[in-house]
Formats: structure tokens, C-alpha cells, sequence
């Protein structure tokens, strides 16, 4: 058995008021290790709020920034995952998400996928990150970050099961939308990261960990609902809708092994096949070769 | 809400009532098929048809009360909060949207903070009134009562003596009046939420704000509204859940322009028929073919898309001509609460 215990923080950050929400983290994060939780996983953007439009550039901190560290120190003997916006050496601003370990900025995650539809406007705002990697930690197995719409992108659990991660981390803030009686629990949205949350987690028979934020940006509602996943695709852990708190479960991570034994989808992954067929795909799209699924007249 | 003709809907001098609709029992939430039909929780209300269903709710536009009430009622907090705000205001016309919206503020702040403002004209229906003051009992709110009589007269002139608009106004149109006195509701509730010290909450909902049934700078002004993304069907089912008084759920929705007119003999169609029409065209994205393949009537469904496309302007602020380096709504873009902006 090697519990681990996971605390959610299921927070409603105050719109570009990065000190209280710096202040928030710090006591959220004393309650957490006060409650013997391993990891800590605050929401995306949880230092800054959602909905920041030109404000972003006000509240972005570099990897570095003092108020990062000061954050950092409070993870002695235990994991966290915090958001913010993250400023380059180049000027170009990220969503990230950092792995705070012992004292210390472990990593840092650049958000991949950008929403630009509905709703969303994300890249207007900010730059996407280029590099996806799961990272060693001191939970003793990989751990791989990803940021809400991370995850409405097959490959980036695929990819970071491959790459050694044994617990998948996702932080967002997904606003509620599709209210509607048919949808499990009341609302659209919820019902489909629970169905994505629990296939990642049998998919790639890891631990699934999400948090996403509650709270009222303008117009939009987040809903909460942050989730622990067993790699059975078990929840372990379903924090309520709307509801602000520390919400926390536990897992036992020899249960990684034992999936990974019993249903060995990992092993028999076949990343060259993928890179094969990938690159005839982009080599299709690109017009460098027919593309024998073309409809036909339509251009590539 | 509210008692006026707003210029969206082309009056159609129909008569009568509106359509019962094929509704049969059963719950709200009930299995899609059949048009599901609420059910009256506690005593009828007066001159309700014992059996009657308290309202039709077409299955695809059934929503889960609960997450409904958690998710608007943290809305409202949030919105005064954002402000620096704890109090709100808003006009109640004994219609069922103001009267959810009441319930719904009370609910979020309790009814101590929320300030119901009655605004009568000389001709509104008494019975609305009655309504009115029946929600401000049950809530346990403060209310007060402004007769807008004299600010429309005072406009328009009253039994051939002119107003502040001249001759001319005398004979002004229904539409015109209507207008006027949508606007004059929203003079008095702005004044009245600086007096108590409120945010003024809107009570239009998401069918009559996509077929523009409103008046702009009247009715649809509001620092936040709470039901706008709701059908009138959805706004029927949230109303019964919360505890609307039944009769207010019951009776036929009515601008309240002259004696019997209901918003839907003035329309042509049900609201259930228009919730779901626009449901499928603008949440759903249906085609006019794939619309008339699903049940609805061509006629329908062009004069709907019309009234949409023509209300466009009143969804949206008004355009700033871009001059500058940096223009309020196109590339200077802030969220409109932020640090700093919460009054002091």
C-alpha cells in the first residue's frame, strides 16, 4: 500500500487580485498538509482568476517571480500544483501550471490548446505552449500537467502516459454551460468531463486528478465537480457542483502496477506506428501527398 | 415582465387565450416524447381548470431545477459582490419573470436586501398589481409603489391637454407609449437603486430577448440579469420550483397594454411552440430544412428568423466609431469589474 492522499482545492479566485489569491493558496495550502494530503492541486488560473482579457499582462509573473517562490517554500515535504499566467523572457504569455515540490519550482506546464470558439477567447489573450513532458516527482512516480482544454485533445494523456507519467494532473476552469435535465447531473459540461476523466484514466491506467475551479467571472459560472480517478476509471474522489472547499481523497499508487499488470495497454502501445501514420497525415494535409480520403473537388 | 408593447412582435390582432398545446401529466424532467406539463404543486390558483397542467414544457428544454437555482443564485452574489454591492432592486409587474427573479434575489441575499419597485401606469390591470404585492407578501421584501402616470402624461398629454411632447403626441401610437413608459420604469428604478443603495437587477428572458419583445433602454436595462439565458418554458419550470404563487405561473403572459392582450394572441404562437423553434435554431444550429423536417411550419420559422435578425441592435452595445489606438470594446478590452472598480 502507498497511499497517497490528494487535496482539491476548489476555489473561487478573485479576478486579477493576484495578493489575495496568492494569500488564499498559502492557507489552503497549510490546510491541506494540516489534513496529511501528498498533493495539492489548485485550479487553472487559481492565482489570477479566468476571465482577465487585457488584464492578463497586468498579473503575469516569470518562472521566477519572488511572489512564485514565496509560494514554493510553503511545499515542504509535499507536491503542489498551482496557475497563473506566465510571462516569457520574450514577452509572450502563457496559462501555466507549475509543480511546486519541496521548496522548490519543480516544472512548469504551458498550456497546449487554446480555446478560440464559443465562449472561449483564449488565444487573443495568450501564447500556446510547445513542449509537453511528464516529470519526475517526489510522490516517487511520474507526473504529468495539463490545462483544461489540454484534455479535449486526445493525445496529450496518451502522450504523457507514454512519456512516464503515472498520475495525470489536470487543473481548469471550465464554465458551466448546457443546463439541461437529460445531462447527467443536471449539466452538459459535467457530463462530458466526467465521461473523458474516467476513458483517460482506464485508457492510459493512471491516476486522473482534476481540479476545476467554482466561482462568477461576468457572465460565466464554473462548476466545480474536481475529481479523483483510480486507473480503473473508478472515481475515487467527486468533490460537489459550485461548491467552494478543500476537498480530499486518497489512492493507493501500487494500483497503478496492478492495472498496468492485469490490462498492459501501455506496454502494448505502439508510439512508431503513431509517428508513422502521423507524419503521412501531416505530409497529407500539408498537400505533399494525395490524400486518399479526400472528398472529392475540395482542396486539402 | 413589465406592461408594455415593445415593438418587436408585429401586433396580430388575434383573440383569445393561447393554445392549450398537446400537454398530457406528467413532470417536469419527464422522458422526451411527449410534451411534458407541470403540475400544480400545492391548491389551484384562482380560475385555474382543476386538472389543468400549470404549464407545457417541451422535453428538450427541461432543466435540472437544483443545478438552475445553485448556479444563479451564486451568479447574483457574485455580481453584487464584483460591484461592491449588497442590495438589489427591480421592477415587479406581477408577471412571472419579475416574480422569479424576486424569489431568486431573495434566495441569493435574503429578502431584506432586495427592493421591489411596483410601477403602475393609470391603465395597467389592477389585477397585475394585486400579483405583484401577493410576491412582496410571501417574500417578506420591501416594495414600493410609483405610479408612472404622470411621467408618461407628462409626455404624451392626457385628455387633449399636451404634455411635454406637444399636439403631436397626443395621438402617439400604442408602440410609441409603450416604449415611453418601459423607459420611465427604468428612470425610476435607476433613481430608486441609488436611494437604496442597490444594483438594479433585469428581468427579461432569452425569448423575448432573441425575438427583441423589449424595449431597449427600458426593460432591458439592468446592471445583470439573471434569467436571460432562460426560455420562457425554462423560466415556467425554475418559477414553479422556487415557489412562485401558482396563480402568477398560470395566467397568460400579457404586456399589459389595454384589457385581455396576451403576449402570445398578440404573437401568433405559444411560447412553448417559440421556445422550441428557437431552441433548435439558434442553441442547436438547425437549418430552416432541418426545422421544417423536425415539425415546424416554413412561415413560422422565416418570420421568427426575421424578428432575430431585426433585434440584433438591441442585444449589443452600440458601436464606438475606432479612432484611436485604444477603443472601449474592440482592443481595449477589461473585464467590467476589476481591482480598482469596486465603489469604495
Amino acid at each position: 500500500m502507498q497511499p497517497l492522499r490528494i487535496a482539491l482545492a476548489q476555489l473561487a479566485p478573485r479576478l486579477g487580485v493576484l495578493d489575495e489569491n496568492l494569500e488564499r493558496h498559502r492557507a489552503l495550502l497549510a490546510e491541506a498538509r494540516a489534513a496529511g494530503a501528498g498533493l495539492v492541486v489548485f485550479p487553472e488560473l487559481g492565482l489570477t482568476g479566468y476571465l482577465l482579457q487585457d488584464l492578463a499582462a497586468e498579473v503575469a509573473m516569470r518562472a521566477d517571480d519572488p511572489r512564485l517562490a514565496g509560494l514554493a517554500a510553503g511545499t515542504d515535504g509535499l507536491s503542489a500544483v498551482v496557475s497563473f499566467v506566465e510571462e516569457s523572457a520574450d514577452h509572450r504569455l502563457f496559462i501555466a501550471a507549475a509543480l511546486l515540490e519541496d521548496g522548490r519550482v519543480r516544472h512548469v506546464h504551458r498550456k497546449l490548446y487554446l480555446p478560440t470558439y464559443g465562449l472561449f477567447d483564449e488565444r487573443r489573450f495568450f501564447a500556446p505552449g510547445e513542449a509537453l513532458r511528464a516529470v519526475p516527482s517526489r510522490l516517487g512516480v511520474g507526473v504529468g500537467l495539463a490545462v483544461c482544454e489540454d484534455f479535449w485533445h486526445l493525445a496529450v494523456p496518451a502522450l504523457l502516459a507514454l512519456d512516464g507519467a503515472q498520475v495525470l494532473v489536470n487543473v481548469s476552469s471550465s464554465p458551466g454551460r448546457d443546463l439541461a435535465a437529460v445531462h447527467e447531473v443536471g449539466l452538459g459540461t459535467a457530463a462530458s468531463w466526467r465521461t473523458l476523466l474516467r476513458a483517460y484514466a482506464q485508457l492510459t491506467t493512471s491516476v486522473v486528478v482534476f481540479c476545476n475551479r467554482v466561482g462568477v467571472d461576468e457572465s460565466i459560472s464554473f462548476w466545480g465537480g474536481s475529481e479523483v480517478i483510480a486507473p480503473s476509471g473508478e472515481a475515487v474522489l467527486t468533490a460537489p457542483l459550485y461548491e467552494e472547499g478543500l476537498f480530499v481523497g486518497e489512492v493507493d499508487l501500487a494500483d497503478v502496477r496492478r492495472e498496468r499488470i492485469s490490462l498492459p495497454l501501455l506496454r502494448d502501445e505502439r508510439p512508431e506506428l503513431l509517428v508513422r501514420e502521423l507524419d503521412r497525415i501531416v505530409a497529407e494535409r500539408a498537400g505533399l501527398a494525395p490524400d486518399a480520403t479526400a472528398e472529392p473537388g475540395a482542396w486539402p | 415582465m413589465s406592461a408594455d408593447e415593445r415593438g418587436g412582435a408585429p401586433p396580430v390582432g388575434g383573440v383569445g387565450g393561447p393554445a392549450a398545446g398537446s400537454s398530457i401529466g406528467a413532470g417536469p424532467g419527464a422522458a422526451a416524447g411527449a410534451v411534458a406539463a407541470g403540475t400544480a404543486g400545492a391548491g389551484a390558483g384562482p380560475g385555474a381548470a382543476a386538472g389543468e397542467p400549470l404549464f407545457v414544457l417541451p422535453p428538450e428544454l427541461a432543466i435540472d431545477t437544483d443545478v438552475a437555482r445553485q448556479v444563479i443564485t451564486a451568479f447574483i452574489r457574485g455580481q453584487l459582490r464584483q460591484a461592491g454591492f449588497e442590495r438589489a432592486v427591480l421592477g415587479l409587474s406581477g408577471g412571472i419573470d419579475s416574480a422569479l427573479v424576486a424569489f431568486l434575489v431573495a434566495e441569493a441575499i435574503g429578502p431584506g436586501r432586495l427592493l421591489a419597485v411596483l410601477m403602475p401606469y393609470r391603465t395597467s390591470s389592477p389585477a397585475s398589481r394585486a400579483d405583484a404585492e401577493e410576491v412582496v407578501r410571501r417574500l417578506g421584501c420591501g416594495s414600493r409603489l410609483v405610479d408612472i402616470s404622470p411621467i408618461v402624461d407628462g409626455y404624451f398629454g392626457r385628455d387633449g391637454e399636451p404634455g411635454a411632447g406637444g399636439e403631436e403626441a397626443l395621438d402617439a401610437s400604442p408602440l410609441r407609449r409603450g416604449n415611453l413608459a418601459a423607459r420611465a420604469r427604468m428612470l425610476v428604478l435607476y433613481d430608486q437603486s441609488v436611494v437604496f443603495g442597490g444594483l438594479v437587477v433585469g428581468t427579461g428572458n432569452k425569448t423575448e430577448g432573441l425575438i427583441g419583445y423589449t424595449t431597449i433602454f427600458g426593460d432591458a436595462a439592468c446592471a445583470f440579469n439573471p434569467i436571460g439565458d432562460l426560455y420562457k418554458s425554462q423560466v415556467r419550470q425554475l418559477a414553479a420550483a422556487v415557489g412562485v404563487p401558482e396563480a402568477v405561473i398560470r395566467k397568460a403572459p400579457s404586456a399589459d397594454l389595454w384589457p385581455g392582450q396576451t403576449d402570445e394572441a398578440e404573437a401568433g404562437f405559444t411560447y412553448h411552440e417559440l421556445d422550441r423553434l428557437l431552441y433548435w435554431m439558434v442553441d442547436r444550429r438547425r437549418s430552416d430544412d432541418e426545422l421544417v423536417a423536425k415539425g415546424f411550419d416554413r412561415a413560422t420559422i422565416e418570420r421568427v428568423q426575421r424578428m432575430v435578425a431585426g433585434s440584433e441592435f438591441k442585444r449589443q452595445v452600440p458601436p464606438i466609431a475606432k479612432l484611436g489606438p485604444r477603443t472601449a470594446g474592440i482592443d481595449y478590452l477589461s473585464p467590467r469589474r476589476r481591482p480598482g472598480s469596486t465603489r469604495p
